[in-house]
C-alpha cells in the first residue's frame, strides 16, 4: 500500500472534488432546514407537530430510540473485538467509533426539539429528579459520549496505545449495556403502558441495537470504501456478516418470545396493544418489519451472493430500516390504546379540537424538517470524522 | 385583573356557601374525594365549572365525564339494549404513589404536605414524560398559545405557559379558605364528596366505610385518593318475553 500524506488526504478527500462539494452543500442545506423547522416550532409551540394529548411522543422519540440503538456498532467493533482478541476489525476501529459518537451526539440533540420549553432544559442538570429514568439516561448518554470521544482520541495516536485501548474496552462494555437498558427503561418502567412494561424490553433494545449498530458500520464502511481510498477487505466483511446473522437471530428470538408469551397468556391490556401490531392499525408496519426488515436481509445474507460486499451493504440498509420500523411499532402500540379508553376519550388540546378516543398520528412537515436536520447533523459528524480521523490514519493499519 | 374578579362561590348567600365548605379538617389533612356513581347524571357541570375556575384553555379539560358506551351522547347499554346510565367522571386521581411524579426529570410534579399532586410550571420543561406515565390520561399539554372564552381566563388562578403540562389541582387555591373544589360545589346531583381522609368523622371517610368504594385501575398500584362509590341498587328490570327471546 502506498503511503498517503495525511495533510494531502485531508485537503483532497474524498478524492472527487465535485461530489464532495455537492455532498457538503446537501448537508448544509439539510442542517438549515432542520434548524429553521426547530426555530419555527419553538416560536409556535409543539402544536405545529402531529402530536396530541393522546399521542404525546412521536417521530422525535422514535428517532431518539433509533439513534441510541445504532450507536452500538462502534463498541462491538472496538471493545468486542478487543475483548475476544480478534484483530480482523482493527482497521475499522476509527470508522466504527465515529459512527457511535455521531449517533450518540445526535440522539442527545433529538431530545431538545421534543421539549415544550427547550429554554428550560438546563433545569434537568441543576435539579435532576433521581427517580426519573430520563435523568439516568441523560447521565449514561453523557458518559457514553465521553467514552466514544476518548476512544477516538486514543485511536488517532501513533502508535495506538494498546493498553489504554484495552482498559477503555473493559470500561465501555458495561456502559453500553446500560445505555440501551436505561433507554428501554424510559418506556419499560411505566405501569401505564402494558406493551412497554415488560422485563424483556431492555434485552430487546440491546439486541436491536446490535443489529442496527453493526449494520450501520457495514453500510458506512461500504460507502466510505466506494468514495475514498479506505479499504475494508473480505475478511472484515465476512466477520461482520457472521456477527449480523447472530445478532438478528438473537433479536428475532427475543421478539418471538415476547409476542408468544403475550399472545398466548398476556393480560388483556397488554394483549390488546399487541393486537394493534399483529392485526390492527400498525399491522402493515409490523409485517413489513418482519418481511422486509428481517426475513429478506437474512435470506440475502444466507444466499450464494451473501458474501459480496454489495449484498451485505443492501442487507445492512434493510436491517437498519427494519429496526427503525420496530421503534415505530414499540412506541405507538402503547400510545394508540390508553388504559382508560372510555368515550369520549382524551381532549385534543387545541381550540376546536374534539375528544379523541381513537387516535391516529402522522408527523407534520415541521417534524419531518427537524428530522432532516438531525439526519444531516449525523451525516456531517460522520463525514468530518471520516475525513479527519479515519482517512489520515488508515494507511497505518494496512 | 385578578383582584377584580371573585370566585362564583363568594357571590352566593351565606346559606348556599355553607354547602361548599369543608366539613372537618384534621391537624394534618390528607385530601381525598369520592364520586357517587349512584348520583352522577353525566351532566358535565363539574367539568365546565372546573374550566372556568381554573382558566383551562379552549380544547383542554382537566375534568371530563366518560361513559362505557360508544360515544359521548350514547352511554353504555345493558344486556337488554337499554341505557345503563353509567358515567365515570375523570380527573387527576392524586395518587399516593404517583407514576407521573416518579418520572418527572426536574421534580416539577410534586406532592404537597396535604397529599395533592401538583405541577410547578416554573420547573416544567415540557418533556411530557408524565403524560406517558399517567395510567388515567388526565394530563393535558399546552400545545400553543392558549385561547380562552374570556380574555386571560377567569383570573382565579394563574394561566399556564406554552409548552408546559397541567392538570387538576383539586382547586388547591380554594382549600386554604375552607372551600371545597369547584367540581364538588357545582355538582347539581351532589355526587362528589370532598374531605380529609385523615379525619375519621368527615363525611368522606364515613361514606368510604359504609359504601362499596372502588378506585380506578387498582391493579396498577398507584393508590389514588379519588374513589368511586358503586351504585347500591339498580332499577328493577322487567324483561318482557320478547326481549328474553331475542
Amino acid at each position: 500500500m502506498t503511503t498517503i500524506d495525511p495533510t494531502a488526504v485531508a485537503i483532497t478527500a474524498p478524492g472527487r472534488p465535485k461530489v464532495w462539494t455537492i455532498w457538503i452543500t446537501v448537508l448544509a442545506a439539510g442542517l438549515l432546514v432542520g434548524f429553521g423547522s426547530f426555530i419555527y416550532q419553538w416560536s409556535q409551540g409543539l402544536g405545529v407537530t402531529g402530536l396530541s394529548n393522546t399521542i404525546t411522543w412521536g417521530l422525535y422519540i422514535v428517532a431518539f430510540m433509533f439513534l441510541v440503538g445504532i450507536s452500538a456498532g462502534g463498541l462491538i467493533v472496538v471493545a468486542g473485538a478487543e475483548l475476544v482478541g480478534t484483530h480482523r476489525f482493527e482497521h475499522l476501529n476509527r470508522l466504527a467509533v465515529v459512527c457511535s459518537v455521531a449517533a450518540v451526539a445526535t440522539a442527545a440533540g433529538t431530545i431538545l426539539p421534543d421539549l415544550g420549553r427547550p429554554q428550560r432544559a438546563w433545569k434537568m442538570l441543576v435539579q435532576p429528579h433521581l427517580t426519573s429514568p430520563l435523568v439516568w439516561d441523560m447521565a449514561v448518554l453523557g458518559v457514553y459520549l465521553a467514552i466514544g470521544l476518548i476512544d477516538l482520541w486514543i485511536l488517532t495516536r501513533t502508535p495506538v496505545p494498546a493498553k489504554a485501548l484495552r482498559v477503555m474496552a473493559i470500561v465501555s462494555l458495561p456502559v453500553a449495556v446500560l445505555v440501551h437498558s436505561v433507554t428501554a427503561w424510559i418506556f419499560g418502567l411505566l405501569v401505564a403502558r402494558p406493551f412497554w412494561n415488560t422485563p424483556l424490553l431492555a434485552p430487546l433494545f440491546i439486541s436491536s441495537a446490535l443489529v442496527s449498530g453493526t449494520s450501520l458500520v457495514v453500510v458506512t464502511a461500504y460507502i466510505t470504501e466506494r468514495v475514498t481510498p479506505f479499504r475494508v477487505g473480505d475478511q472484515a466483511y465476512a466477520g461482520l456478516r457472521r456477527l449480523l446473522l447472530w445478532f438478528v437471530a438473537a433479536d428475532v428470538f427475543l421478539l418471538f418470545t415476547e409476542v408468544m408469551t403475550t399472545y398466548v397468556s398476556g393480560e388483556p391490556d397488554h394483549r390488546n396493544q399487541l393486537d394493534i401490531l399483529l392485526t390492527g392499525r400498525l399491522a402493515p408496519v409490523f409485517w413489513s418489519e418482519v418481511g422486509l426488515g428481517v426475513a429478506l436481509p437474512v435470506l440475502m445474507l444466507l444466499s450464494r451472493r451473501g458474501r459480496r460486499s454489495t449484498t451485505l451493504a443492501i442487507a445492512g440498509v434493510l436491517l437498519v430500516l427494519g429496526v427503525f420500523a420496530k421503534r415505530i411499532n414499540i412506541l405507538f402500540a402503547a400510545e394508540f390504546q390508553p388504559l382508560v379508553g372510555l368515550a369520549p376519550g382524551i381532549p385534543g388540546g387545541r381550540p376546536g379540537q374534539q375528544f379523541r378516543p381513537d387516535e391516529i398520528y402522522l408527523p407534520s412537515w415541521v417534524e419531518i424538517g427537524v428530522l432532516i436536520g438531525m439526519t444531516s447533523f449525523f451525516l456531517t459528524i460522520v463525514t468530518l470524522g471520516v475525513q479527519r480521523a479515519v482517512l489520515p490514519h488508515h494507511d497505518a493499519d494496512t | 385583573m385578578s383582584d377584580e374578579r371573585i370566585s362564583p362561590i363568594e357571590a352566593l348567600p351565606a346559606a348556599s356557601r355553607a354547602y361548599g365548605t369543608i366539613d372537618v379538617r384534621s391537624e394534618h389533612p390528607r385530601w381525598g374525594m369520592a364520586v357517587d356513581l349512584e348520583r352522577c347524571v353525566g351532566c358535565w357541570s363539574c367539568a365546565v365549572s372546573c374550566k372556568s375556575e381554573n382558566a383551562v384553555p379552549l380544547g383542554m379539560w382537566w375534568n371530563r365525564i366518560l361513559t362505557d358506551g360508544p360515544a359521548l351522547d350514547t352511554p353504555a347499554t345493558d344486556e337488554h339494549g337499554r341505557h345503563d346510565l353509567h358515567w365515570v367522571p375523570l380527573a387527576c386521581q392524586h395518587c399516593d404513589d404517583a407514576p407521573c411524579q416518579k418520572v418527572c426529570p426536574t421534580s416539577a410534579t410534586w406532592t404537597n404536605d396535604e397529599g395533592l399532586v401538583l405541577v410547578n410550571q416554573d420547573d416544567c420543561i415540557g418533556c411530557r414524560y408524565c403524560m406517558a406515565a399517567c395510567p388515567y390520561g388526565v394530563r393535558v399539554f399546552n400545545w400553543g398559545d392558549a385561547e380562552y372564552p374570556v380574555p386571560e381566563g377567569t383570573g382565579m388562578v394563574a394561566t399556564r405557559p406554552v409548552g408546559s403540562v397541567e392538570k387538576c389541582t383539586m382547586c388547591v387555591h380554594r382549600l386554604a379558605e375552607d372551600q371545597v373544589p369547584s367540581c364538588v360545589w357545582s355538582c347539581p346531583a351532589q355526587a362528589r364528596v370532598f374531605g380529609d381522609l385523615n379525619a375519621p368523622e368527615s363525611r368522606l371517610v364515613q361514606l368510604l366505610g359504609s359504601r362499596n368504594a372502588e378506585v380506578l385501575l387498582e391493579e396498577k398500584g398507584t393508590h389514588p385518593k379519588v374513589s368511586y362509590l358503586q351504585p347500591r341498587r339498580r332499577r328493577p328490570i322487567q324483561v318482557t318475553a320478547e326481549e328474553a327471546s331475542s
